[in-house]
């Protein structure tokens, strides 16, 4: 048996040793052992996804390959993989905590990761729209998550942009309207209005 | 023909009066040596202080020369540590019972901190490495001895921490009041020469066990006491199950 060691993936992320060791793998039968496998499990997934940018993770992630979490959910050189239940366990736990979110709402086998917080993407969105000089102006959210210059915010799921205004506009610092092609929304300096 | 001792009655008076000067002469004897002794103890004190003073910063920091100055203080019968009283002469020429009891508590921090992964229980070898880390460079390093010693030291205090002797010159420390039985024992002995593996089989063909018996150590090590994490997709087929003891495997990024 191989000692335990770290392993830069492909895409360039430091893999902890833990993820070298088989029982990882599994959902551990012993209640504080999981919850320490549970505390890792919650620490890589959130780190992974910043370095990757992903927002999303499905359960049914683990059951095929070549998806975005393949360097996570699996390790090809011990031959392990996480189970199904193992990881939406992990997510329950994670949106427990208010490190992730069901979404859509009503089910537990698809969540958004919040690698940034909500209360941390609404600094970003004002500060993004303060530094492009986009305050007091009409947005579509289309020209917030896909600006013409990559910004932190490209790609940002609809979800997570909503929350992050809703969180804006309780200070005033953010208000929605109702635009011809949906929804858009109006950033003010500090709390403006 | 004069008789020394006399006789009759004054011959009682004589013999009396030779006792007690004996006896002065003994107490005055005894006095010096006492003194004599006193005076060497006090040269010897002096000497020693003034070696541990001198060296302090050698005792504390090399543990080699530690190692070397607790042997020479064993060979001589006084304990550096055991002090006549608390913050007594030992403790201020060394600084050695703060050093001690600091070590004590960074190894029951992590001892604590790595409980949840562990039960309770970890290797040496890991266990010096993590204090080590926890110290920092500047720290200076710790032996095995050291720890071993401050262990010993922490006895006084119930909280059940033990050092374990697993075969061939592995030791493990047990943070938790729960007794390892001998077979458990053995399990972790074979584990931590598999880098933490264990299987049924592999207990069953070394030890000559029945099925039953290696699955019942391993099977309330799992569940009952924490110190066993389970791999269920162990073997060729991605189907077996395999036990690991987390105390018998190696953390390279901790």
């Amino acid at each position: 048996m191989p000692s335990l060691s770290t392993y830069t993936t492909p895409s360039g992320f430091l893999l902890p040793s833990i993820h070298s060791a088989a029982p990882f793998f599994t959902q551990q039968p012993f209640e504080t052992a999981q919850s320490s496998a549970t505390d890792l499990w919650t620490r890589l997934i959130l780190t992974y996804a910043r370095h990757r940018r992903l927002f999303v993770l499905r359960v049914e992630d683990t059951e095929k390959t070549g998806g975005d979490w393949d360097e996570v959910l699996r390790n090809e050189r011990i031959n392990r993989r996480m189970k199904a239940g193992h990881l939406e366990f992990v997510l329950g736990s994670m949106v427990t905590k208010g490190l992730a979110a069901y979404e859509p709402p009503d089910q537990t086998r698809s969540v958004l990761l919040y690698w940034r917080l909500p209360e941390e993407w609404a600094e970003v969105l004002h500060e993004w729209a303060t530094n492009t000089g986009q305050l007091n102006t009409i947005l579509t959210f289309y020209e917030i998550t896909d600006p013409p210059i990559a910004s932190e915010l490209s790609g940002l799921p609809l979800p997570l942009l909503r929350n992050a205004i809703a969180i804006l506009a309780k200070s005033g610092r953010a208000q929605t309207i109702s635009i011809a092609d949906g929804d858009g929304v109006r950033f003010f300096a500090r709390t403006g209005r | 023909m004069h008789r020394l001792g006399g006789v009759g009655l004054a011959a009682f008076d004589r013999q009396q009066q030779s006792q007690r000067s004996f006896a002065a002469l003994s107490t005055q004897l005894s006095r010096a040596q006492v003194d004599t002794l006193h005076a060497q103890l006090d040269t010897f004190r002096t000497a020693l202080t003034s070696f541990a003073t001198h060296h302090r910063a050698d005792i504390r920091g090399d543990p080699h020369f530690r190692h070397l100055f607790q042997q020479m203080c064993a060979a001589i019968g006084v304990d550096p540590l055991a002090g006549p009283r608390r913050g007594g002469w030992w403790e201020e020429a060394l600084g050695l019972g703060d050093w001690q009891s600091e070590l004590g508590v960074q190894i029951v921090d992590v001892c604590v901190s790595t409980r949840e992964r562990n039960g309770g229980l970890i290797e040496m070898r890991e266990l010096v490495r993590l204090v080590g880390r926890l110290r920092g460079v500047e720290g200076g390093a710790v032996t095995e001895d050291d720890v071993v010693r401050s262990i010993r030291a922490l006895k006084p205090l119930g909280a059940g921490y033990e050092v374990v002797d697993c075969g061939d010159g592995r030791k493990m420390v047990r943070s938790v009041v729960k007794e390892l039985d001998a077979d458990q024992m053995v399990v972790l002995a074979i584990a931590a020469k598999q880098d933490g593996r264990v299987d049924e089989d592999l207990l069953v063909r070394e030890r000559g066990w029945t099925v039953d018996r290696a699955r019942a150590v391993l099977e309330n090590m799992l569940l009952r006491d924490g110190t066993c994490w389970l791999d269920d997709q162990d073997g060729p087929d991605g189907m077996g199950r395999a036990y690991w003891v987390p105390a018998a495997m190696e953390w390279p990024d901790e």
